[in-house]
């Protein structure tokens, strides 16, 4: 094993907590069930990765073997690093006729053509989605293993989900991905998130949609306690179902996908209190606002329950949940627009 | 019998009356009086005694205006390698009541005697830092210049720097700690009310670990008499930063206006809005033109300058940003936080920052 290989394996290691460390070997399946039982995960981390280091030089397990390991250790953990979506569009009229073994050929086939050194890998999951470790090389050096891009895809959908994408390899991932789909164009899907699992949520529409009657009594016992006067409480609960009905319409109800931010790029004219020099005035106002939470979506919709947002909830907000992106640019449609502003691509 | 009640009621009558007539001497508000205590020494009695000043003549006001951010090369006034130390690190906010007895002449004995009690309450087992510190070098610095009106004071500046046990006499020793003691344009007629015997640096800025700073304020307590207290901001404040600032951006290019907002959501919910410089000069100008003979910026532009900006937002997104909490202010000049930390970026503006915290410090001082 060189060095390389040896860091890779070092990388993997440090970065699970020892606990789980069990799990996953076992899962790989490349150390004999003495060796297994030889590790002791009460030792602190180094010793650890000294010894399964040493396990796999006895085992002569090679490059091809570590890499398995990480990109166990991504599919086991997807919610690591910065994911972002891109949409294919233009579907072709065969595309829905391609299957995993197409795929397969078609993509490896075009980027061994266009890249001189690199190393992909291809894996099914057992949830239909096709996972791609690439390590990049160029036409002088090996493939770099320390930084490879993770690529995931369920077939026939039309999102890509990328992780670690250096700007100079774009252009060919991109080319792979539309000709092994058989589609006529890919386009950023201004949607980036730490957790894969809530971008996956919220594009393949895999939470829950409103259904309102059934939320609401819930929400009545939250707030009865709120208001000891029972006729206080009786006007203020026709105002509280209105909003509750409002933010799950945009928001969804029940558990929503864990986004960490929204990013909107303003360009619109100045729309301040009364302000006659500026509002007459043709330039933009320009300025980005960042929503940031833990729960994204869970405070908009909070927001907007509460009070804090007015409703009906501008399309601004809905159109994280509606369009699934997170990054807007907003302009005015043109000179002497009404109140409205639209959300557009970048 | 009869007798002795009567002159028993009349001796409770009397205490009463004298109870009474003290509590009619004494105003109601603040104490006009001066006390007279003696101080004695300092390192005895317990410092809640002590922190009560005398000599608050006025009663300090909330200013409703004030003037313009003027830049100024500080470097002028100040050594630049004292404004280095100033420059470019994130400074905790605390107020510290006037200090008994400061002389800058006497700086050197300072340094070797907070030295000392480092060195002391290390032995004492007192934890200060993990590592294997043989000890601590202090050193007193007076920044010369800082002090605007005659009634400032100089400000003070201290450094901690530690000397590894095993390093060689060569090695640099690393500092481990800074603060400084500041009073830039404090109210003028407070400052004359104290008695010669007190120097107020109302505003101490202390960067480095909790463990030395509260040593640091232990001896300072001990030593002047005084007693700390942290500085929060509150949002008036980083509202007339958010506008002092912006109002600089003709003269030098604030990058951007930063706002940051908090709303109490479920689970809570960070709204930063980041304003173009050039916009948010526009909307300033607007509300206080630049050409306006009268230099003085009143509080209800300044409201109207943020209300301007939440209204926009609002117009967009439909939230009230007035809901939660303005949290954070900056600009290329410098960024401030409510939890009272602030961080200075140009030196030029420098002035109008400390301006504002120190008469923050004074206000927030218990009197």
């Amino acid at each position: 094993m060189d060095a390389q290989v040896r860091s890779v394996l070092r990388r993997v290691i440090q970065r699970i907590p020892n606990k789980n460390i069990e799990n996953l070997l076992k899962k790989w399946n490349c150390l004999s069930a003495d060796q297994l039982c030889a590790l002791d995960y009460t030792r602190p981390k180094w010793m650890i990765v000294e010894q399964v280091t040493s396990f796999c030089e006895e085992n002569r397990l090679n490059l091809k073997h570590i890499t398995n390991l990480e990109m166990i250790y991504h599919i086991e953990n997807p919610d690591k690093g910065v994911w972002h979506a891109c949409q294919l569009t233009e579907a072709q009229d065969d595309a829905v006729g391609v299957d995993l073994t197409q795929f397969k050929e078609q993509f490896k086939a075009h980027l061994h053509g266009v890249v001189r050194h690199i190393s992909i890998k291809i894996k099914k999951h057992e949830d239909e989605a096709i996972w791609i470790r690439i390590a990049w090389g160029d036409n002088f050096s090996k493939p770099n293993h320390l930084k490879p891009t993770y690529v995931v895809h369920h077939l026939h959908t039309s999102y890509v989900f990328i992780s670690n994408l250096m700007a100079k390899h774009k252009i060919f991932l991109c080319q792979a991905l539309v000709i092994a789909t058989k589609h006529g164009s890919i386009k950023d899907g201004h949607l980036s998130t730490r957790s894969l699992t809530a971008m996956r949520e919220l594009l393949l529409r895999r939470y829950q949609q409103v259904t309102y009657p059934a939320m609401f009594t819930v929400t009545k016992h939250l707030f009865a306690g709120l208001f000891t006067d029972p006729c206080i409480g009786k006007e203020h609960s026709e105002h509280e179902e209105m909003r509750y009905q409002m933010s799950c319409e945009a928001f969804g109800h029940g558990p929503t996908p864990k986004l960490e931010t929204a990013v909107y790029r303003l360009e619109t004219r100045y729309r301040g209190n009364g302000n006659h020099t500026l509002s007459d005035r043709e330039e933009f106002f320009r300025g980005v606002v960042r929503f940031s939470s833990s729960s994204l979506l869970d405070s908009l919709r909070h927001c907007v329950a509460s009070g804090m947002a007015e409703g009906p909830v501008t399309p601004l907000l809905s159109a994280i949940t509606q369009r699934g992106r997170n990054y807007f640019v907003i302009t005015d449609k043109g000179p002497g627009v009404s109140s409205q502003a639209s959300a557009q691509r970048a | 019998q009869i007798f002795f009640l009567l002159f028993f009621w009349l001796g409770v009558f009397l205490f009463i009356m004298e109870g009474r007539g003290s509590a009619v001497n004494t105003p109601a508000s603040r104490p006009l009086t001066r006390r007279s205590k003696s101080y004695g020494r300092s390192c005895v009695e317990a410092p809640s005694y002590f922190w009560q000043t005398p000599g608050h003549l006025t009663v300090l006001k909330v200013p409703t205006s004030r003037g313009a951010a003027k830049s100024q090369l500080i470097t002028n006034k100040v050594d630049p390698e004292h404004i280095a130390l100033l420059v470019k690190n994130e400074w905790k906010l605390s107020y510290v009541t006037p200090l008994h007895h400061f002389r800058h002449t006497q700086l050197k004995s300072y340094s070797r005697h907070l030295a000392a009690f480092i060195a002391a309450e290390k032995q004492q087992g007192v934890a200060v830092e993990v590592g294997l510190e043989a000890g601590f070098k202090v050193t007193f610095t007076a920044v010369l210049g800082l002090a605007e009106t005659d009634e400032d004071a100089e400000t003070v500046f201290i450094q901690i720097q530690s000397k590894p046990a095993f390093a060689a006499a060569a090695d640099a020793p690393k500092v481990v700690w800074r603060g400084w003691l500041t009073c830039v344009n404090g109210d003028p007629e407070y400052l004359r009310s104290l008695p010669s015997d007190f120097v107020s640096l109302p505003l101490f800025c202390t960067s480095g670990s909790e463990s030395l700073t509260t040593l640091v304020k232990t001896w300072l307590e001990r030593a002047f008499d005084c007693n700390f207290g942290s500085l929060a901001l509150n949002s008036t404040t980083l509202n007339w930063l958010a506008a002092l600032w912006t109002g600089c951006h003709p003269t030098c290019n604030i990058r951007h206006l930063k706002l940051a907002w908090s709303l109490p959501t479920q689970p809570p919910l960070d709204v930063s809005y980041t304003v173009n410089p050039q916009d948010a000069w526009e909307l300033w100008n607007s509300i206080h033109p630049e050409e306006s003979t009268d230099d003085k910026i009143d509080i209800k532009e300044v409201q109207s300058f943020i209300n301007g900006l939440e209204t926009h937002f609002f117009r967009h997104f439909k939230i009230y940003l007035s809901a939660g909490t303005l949290v954070k202010v900056s600009t290329a000049l410098g960024s401030a936080h409510l939890d009272g930390k602030i961080k200075i970026g140009n030196s030029d503006y420098i002035t109008t920052l400390l301006t504002l915290l120190t008469e923050s410090a004074l206000l927030k001082m218990p009197t």
